[in-house]
């Protein structure tokens, strides 16, 4: 059987479109639609096209780096010893999970495609619900490279370092709040 | 180039040099890529184009009103809700941080508007959290971050006390 077999097999992929064009896209068209006609009605044509011209040369932008950002989780997802991760940020991690998870969160790199699909790689390794929120956490408040790319230049430096500064116990805190709520965390399923 | 790409290229260029040391298998590898980007990139288009109408919707003058130094503790509340509000990515997000701060926003409502964007950004939820993790984990991390952009606001008010260090310069 050749390595690549999935390709032809029609079974996977209906599965494939159905994943991107079903319900849940329809839902994301008939929003962009719907904006679209409300931004047009209220602020006139001109503010429209400008926004429309705006939505494109953002997506020209940010689709390489969705493209870069996948082929990293896939790869992650295959090179990644997942049991080891679990001993890492596992639920007997205690203080010292939530904190390698706070520093994993400020560190990685790329947008939330590759910071969501190393999340669903730490879930799958049965990584400690309070690990779990603390990474993203980290990645949403602390993400390193938001702070350069974003915060330096729109907000100034002094601004940046300071929200740093503040943005430091959120995760941790975060974190342990999640390991005592009364809540059940069911991971979804991940095909292969 | 931006240094958003080289890094994420890097990063690329390293684990591919990994997978190859390795004599890792190709084949599973772009199957997972195929089957995450039909589940990401058709929806993330329709969502980027949604946010960039729902962005220029945003009355921001009037909400940079409501930021001010002397609107105290409510304007941490009103900079929390807007961060809620803002479903785009952070060249929109962090253009309109610009416009609340020269308005006169505060540095604490600027804190929590930037720390409720990063928790909260509709579509990020939309597009990763939910296809990638599962409404389970969004409902508990909701339930656990829901108070830290008003931390954030709250310790912002309390270096205030001490320092101007951190006032926001666009």
């Amino acid at each position: 059987m050749a390595r690549f077999d999935f390709l032809r097999d029609p079974a996977w992929r209906r599965a494939t479109l159905h994943d991107g064009f079903g319900r849940g896209f329809f839902g994301f068209l008939g929003a962009a639609a719907l904006t679209g006609v409300v931004c047009w009605a209220v602020m006139g044509r001109e503010v429209f096209v400008d926004a429309l011209w705006g939505d494109v040369s953002l997506l020209t932008n940010v689709m390489p780096r969705v493209f870069i950002a996948i082929s990293i989780a896939a790869l992650v997802w295959f090179l990644i010893p997942r049991d080891r991760i679990s001993a890492l940020v596992g639920s007997e991690s205690g203080m010292r999970g939530l904190i390698i998870a706070t520093i994993a969160g400020t560190i990685t790199p790329g947008g939330p495609a590759s910071a969501y699909a190393l999340l669903a790689v730490l879930a799958a390794s049965g990584a400690d619900r309070g690990a779990l929120v603390a990474y993203i956490t980290a990645w949403a408040t602390l993400g390193l490279q938001r702070v350069l790319v974003w915060d330096v230049p729109f907000m100034g430096a002094e601004f940046a370092f300071l929200r740093i500064l503040i943005s430091l116990p959120l995760p941790v805190i975060a974190g342990l709040i999640a390991r005592r709520l009364p809540m059940t965390l069911v991971v979804t399923e991940t095909r292969s | 180039m931006s240094i958003g790409i080289l890094s994420l290229l890097a990063v690329l260029a390293v684990l591919v040099g990994l997978a190859l040391v390795r004599g890792l298998d190709f084949a599973p590898v772009v199957q997972r890529f195929i089957e995450q980007f039909a589940k990401l990139v058709p929806r993330m288009i329709c969502a980027l184009i949604a946010a960039g109408f729902i962005a220029t919707l945003i009355p921001k003058q009037l909400i940079a009103g409501f930021l001010g130094a002397d609107a105290g503790l409510i304007a941490l509340p009103v900079a929390a809700a807007t961060g809620l509000l803002v479903p785009a990515g952070p060249v929109i997000a962090f253009a309109i941080a610009a416009v609340f701060a020269k308005a006169g926003a505060s540095t604490p409502a600027l804190m929590t508007f930037i720390t409720s964007w990063s928790l909260f950004a509709a579509h990020r939820v939309l597009i990763y959290e939910l296809p990638l993790v599962g409404a389970s984990f969004f409902r508990l991390r909701i339930a656990s971050v829901i108070l830290v952009p008003f931390l954030a606001g709250l310790l912002a008010m309390l270096v205030g006390l001490i320092t101007t260090f951190g006032q926001a310069a666009p």
